[in-house]
């Protein structure tokens, strides 16, 4: 399971389960994660929980700006189109700060091995 | 044609062992020659014993074909299957046999090179590109899931040093199915097929191969200039290089 952390100077605020297909980001109420802040838009990003097609078990998530008029940014680089994310990667939306945590990443065998 | 090789393989700037194995000959009548990389895999010292074993291997079975003596085969890719094969069964054997090595595997890069025409072999990501004055070409598509995702747009090349299972294979010697993908590429005096491990393509980005190689004129100060460059930038992993010039 993922989990998406609200910080605020550098401390973790909230804590969102990724634990839907499907995570609106955004100002109104109909968002999964809904921020209350002027430089968020209404319906700001989309998080994609997807299962990976060559790695049975493993799930990506992916994050993709709505057209939004402050942009989101992972590691302070704005994003133009649907991004992977990885664990620890700072997400910024409009001016708020998230942490995306990834637990299963840090299981993942390190050394190269062989699918069969 | 006068064919000239040279090839490195390195224990890189972090690793204990080398895991990688080389080889290559060059037939008496200089019409062949043959090139092999391997990059082994899997537990105490079985990517050792197992990219020994794809390489020896492959020697074993091609090598009689460059005697002058016994003409070329019809099929190349039959006989590289052949090896391929065979290499697969034994590493399988030792696999069942001893638990130390119940794990290994292996990546596998060749070129038999026959009359200016090579005949590449790949399964895993190791890979082998081709030199042709200032272009360098890759002709190998890795077999891991990364490059499968990046096939698919599901990720940008910037991407890939940040995924986590970068190191996945979808095919190499030691899994169930050894069937490589094959390429046929025709060289001209002049060019040059490199083969490599991944300790090369992670240490050193390829955008800065061909000026270090250009400024070398034998094949074993090309090969030596790319390892030295790469373990200057620390590579983590081994690092193995061969190199044919065809003059």
């Amino acid at each position: 399971m993922a989990s998406f952390s609200q910080l605020v100077d550098n401390v973790v605020v909230t804590t969102f389960e990724l634990d839907q297909p499907e995570i609106h980001v955004g100002r109104r109420g109909d968002n999964d994660i809904r921020i209350d802040e002027i430089s968020v838009s209404g319906h700001h990003a989309l998080i994609e929980a997807v299962p990976n097609a060559y790695l049975e078990g493993t799930v990506d998530y992916y994050i993709t700006d709505q057209n939004s008029t402050n942009g989101t940014f992972v590691n302070e680089l704005r994003i133009d189109r649907r991004q992977r994310l990885n664990s620890n990667d700072l997400v910024r939306i409009g001016w708020n700060e998230f942490r995306f945590i990834d637990e299963e990443e840090n299981a993942l065998e390190k050394t190269a091995y062989i699918l069969d | 044609m006068n064919p000239h090789v040279a090839g490195i393989t390195d224990v890189g700037a972090l690793r204990k062992a080398n895991q990688d194995a080389i080889d290559w000959r060059v037939s008496e009548d200089n019409r062949q020659v043959l090139l092999v990389v391997a990059d082994g895999m899997g537990g105490y010292h079985g990517g050792e014993v197992a990219s020994r074993i794809a390489v020896d291997t492959v020697m074993e079975v091609l090598v009689p074909w460059l005697s002058p003596d016994e003409g070329v085969p019809e099929e190349p890719d039959d006989a590289i299957q052949f090896a391929i094969n065979l290499a697969s069964e034994r590493i399988a054997d030792q696999r069942a046999a001893d638990a130390d090595l119940a794990k290994m595997g292996t990546t596998l890069v060749m070129a038999w090179v026959i009359d200016g025409e090579a005949h590449i072999a790949h399964l895993g990501d190791s890979r082998c590109y081709l030199v042709q004055g200032r272009e360098l070409a890759c002709q190998t598509r890795d077999d891991t899931v990364v490059q499968n995702m990046l096939d698919d747009g599901s990720i940008r090349p910037d991407d890939v040093p940040h995924v986590p299972f970068r190191n996945v294979l979808t095919r190499a010697l030691g899994a169930s199915s050894a069937i490589a993908s094959f390429r046929r590429v025709r060289m001209a005096a002049g060019d040059s097929l490199l083969l490599c491990s991944d300790g090369l393509t992670g240490a050193l980005p390829e955008d800065q191969w061909l000026s270090l190689i250009s400024v070398c004129e034998t094949a074993d100060e090309k090969v030596r200039a790319l390892v030295d460059a790469s373990l200057d930038n620390e590579a983590a992993d081994n690092v193995s290089v061969v190199l044919l010039i065809l003059n």
